[in-house]
């Protein structure tokens, strides 16, 4: 029976009837969840000084498999429970002071990375140059938000912005956006998006 | 009147796999039933058209004489699925939560749930763990705390899938007690399994799958020494009879 | 991992833990915004005071919050060495640092004292207040919104936080599996990371459908039983305190 149908995703005949889109509830809920542990799980990594946080890049991975409408709410449902007071975001930290203190610039920067990335993953086939591309603009877009807030934030100078928030980063989100395409490629054609 | 009915039922997957085929089956009230067969025979499969969880590409499945299709939520309330693996599928936070979830579906009111969880949880022996995570709990109970959530939609027929496995000796025992005290209790049961040996004495009927149809059916006693040709192991000893074959003392 | 199941939540039998939920979420609120708008050295005083009864009252230990604190702490030194050399001004008699600013020092305390209030703020509500409950007001604040499905997001809430405890030993139990198999030995981040991951997330997607079929079988409905609330007199007083003391940190803020 389990080999039989993997990843099906014919509409139930509950959902038929009712018109809930109860696996795009199950989704968020698990993406939501992926991306909270995300900030809790780091893979150590032979180059650069700071170890790899998964949780942007299963903003990526959310936004390859969701689409935006779903990417998006999945990432709207985290900053939510975070601001709750909940320790949702990396380390543990949740709550205002970790959404507008130094880094929030970067949380709130991933509804943008999400968006960017979802938009063309909500086609059913989604090629390696739009990928890459959606993955590259939406990192540009998270950056872009984070330093200037992190600057703003810290009341510090550019190249120190810069220094802490941007280049320690970018051997690792290169290798984050190449496996999140990888990994989009191998198990997308199983697991059609929702939207 | 048979309590669960199933005619011609047939379901093929998209890529042409036949699930099932021309299944016709009746069981009464209050029967105990072990449906028994190969891995891919066909068992699940069926199971999950029994409460409609999966439609049938032919045939149905009539509940008190009435097709499931007019009333799926009737037809859920009334016949309980317990899966073969339920901690991959708790969705409560706590013991509790899990139990509430499917009363909460039927909308009933606050006072009610509550007290629905908390004769469910007595009735499996899971009370004092009611405000823990279900995964704190042994492998026994949680088979045990799905069986209670499934108990609190107040089901007629319960289906257990595969309920032994992976369960150590002890587990084993909780759980097959457990399924009699529900039969006891006036449940007409359907367990799904490949290990005879603990449970056939207990049963009144075995059905047995092979590729997807329906190859045997009846008394345990002279349905069982034609298992082996449909892949399930044969579960009597030399000199041993059916009445034997328990993991209960 | 084990904190983030509980949720920080300890359960205990007080007036805050018994606090109706809305109400109690209301107060957090409001204390929050005042936090944030807190100028002088004598608002600070008055919530953290506020706060540390509250705590007592909770019976909440004070290791819950120290351990709150050491994450908060390199943030809270990083922004106040930036500030104190950064921000100009007049330097600080007396002491021999040079760079360090009187006006740098005071902005870098007054980050510090909003992120500790704002803390023990998190740390009394999520102490008190189990996930269920705060789920359901969450459900109950939405429910007049047009256009909300708060029974559905209720929903995504519940089996996210259903989910992450299990999928984090999940996640921990395939890395060690890969480890066993020497993943270790490649060199090639890339390769080292897309296995790691690859498995994890194809079981999770799987799951999607595990917990579908499970909710199915149950019959799942968006027309659910919505929680029963009932607010005390001594929760309106809480309420009220808290009221009170956002609207004198407000009022004395403008004059």
């Amino acid at each position: 029976m389990g080999q039989a149908k993997p990843f099906k995703s014919l509409p139930t005949l509950k959902e038929a009837q009712t018109g809930v889109d109860l696996r795009m509830t199950v989704n968020v809920a698990l993406f939501t969840a992926l991306i909270i542990i995300g900030g809790y799980i780091s893979i150590p990594l032979p180059v650069g000084p700071v170890p790899i946080v998964l949780a942007d890049f299963f903003v990526m991975v959310t936004g390859l498999f969701l689409g935006w409408k779903g990417g998006l709410t999945a990432v709207a449902l985290y900053l939510f429970l975070g601001l709750l007071g909940l320790p949702v975001f990396a380390g543990g930290a949740s709550g205002l002071a970790v959404l507008f203190g130094p880094t929030g610039g970067f949380l709130f920067g991933y509804l943008l990375l999400v968006g960017a990335v979802g938009l063309p993953a909500n086609k059913e086939k989604l090629s390696l140059g739009k990928a890459l591309t959606a993955l590259t603009v939406g990192n540009l877009l998270l950056y872009s938000v984070g330093v200037p807030w992190l600057k703003a934030v810290l009341q510090c100078g550019w190249g120190a912005a810069m220094a802490a928030g941007l280049v320690p980063f970018i051997p690792g989100t290169v290798i984050k956006i190449i496996v999140a395409v990888a990994l989009a490629r191998v198990l997308r054609p199983r697991f059609q998006p929702g939207y | 009147m048979s309590i669960i009915e199933t005619q011609d039922l047939t379901h093929i997957f998209p890529d042409g796999t036949v699930g099932i085929e021309q299944i016709n089956l009746k069981i009464n009230a209050g029967e105990f039933v072990i449906i028994a067969g190969a891995n891919g025979s066909g068992k699940t499969v069926f199971a999950r058209h029994l409460n409609g969880l999966l439609t049938p590409t032919k045939g149905q499945v009539l509940l008190d004489g009435q097709p499931i299709t007019k009333n799926l939520i009737e037809a859920r309330k009334k016949v309980g699925l317990v899966f073969q693996d339920p901690d991959r599928q708790f969705v409560g936070q706590t013991v509790a939560e899990e139990v509430a979830f499917g009363p909460e579906n039927l909308n009933l009111p606050p006072a009610q749930v509550d007290s629905i969880v908390k004769a469910s949880l007595a009735l499996v022996g899971l009370s004092r763990f009611s405000h823990q995570s279900p995964r704190v709990l042994s492998g026994g109970l949680k088979r045990k705390l799905a069986i209670a959530g499934v108990l609190a939609m107040k089901p007629q027929i319960i289906i257990l899938d595969e309920p032994f496995t992976g369960l150590d000796y002890p587990g084993v025992v909780q759980i097959l007690q457990q399924i009699l005290r529900l039969h006891a209790a006036g449940h007409t049961i359907l367990l799904i399994t490949h290990e005879l040996e603990k449970v056939l004495a207990h049963a009144g009927r075995l059905v047995i799958f092979y590729q997807g149809r329906l190859v045997a059916d009846g008394r345990p006693e002279a349905v069982v020494h034609g298992v082996e040709r449909y892949g399930v192991r044969m579960p009597l000893r030399k000199g041993e009879e059916v009445k034997e074959l328990s993991w209960l003392k | 991992m084990a904190e983030m199941t509980l949720f920080r939540y300890l359960h205990r039998d007080t007036v805050l833990h018994r606090m109706d939920g809305r109400l109690k979420l209301g107060s957090m609120l409001l204390l929050s915004v005042s936090a944030s708008l807190a100028g002088a050295l004598r608002h600070y005083l008055v919530l953290f005071c506020l706060l540390c009864i509250a705590l007592r009252v909770a019976k909440l230990p004070w290791a819950a919050l120290l351990k709150e604190l050491k994450f908060f702490a390199l943030i809270i030194w990083v922004v106040l060495s930036i500030n104190a050399t950064t921000i100009p001004g007049d330097p600080i008699p007396n002491l021999p640092l040079p760079g360090v600013t009187v006006q740098g020092v005071i902005t870098g305390l007054r980050f510090a004292g909003r992120l500790i209030n704002i803390i023990l703020i998190c740390v009394v509500t999520t102490g008190t207040t189990p996930l269920r409950t705060l789920r359901h007001v969450i459900e109950w604040c939405l429910r007049p919104l047009p256009f909300v499905p708060e029974v559905r997001i209720a929903t995504m809430i519940q089996l996210t936080f259903a989910l992450i405890p299990v999928l984090f030993i999940e996640f921990a139990e395939m890395s060690r599996a890969q480890k066993a198999r020497c993943l270790e030995v490649r060199k090639n981040p890339i390769k080292r990371m897309y296995y790691t991951v690859l498995p994890f997330l194809e079981q999770t997607l799987h799951r999607t459908d595990q917990i579908v079929e499970a909710m199915e079988a149950r019959g799942y409905s968006e027309i659910r039983t919505k929680a029963a609330f009932k607010s005390k007199t001594s929760d309106w007083l809480i309420f009220t305190l808290c009221l009170f003391v956002f609207l004198v940190i407000v009022f004395t803020k403008r004059g």
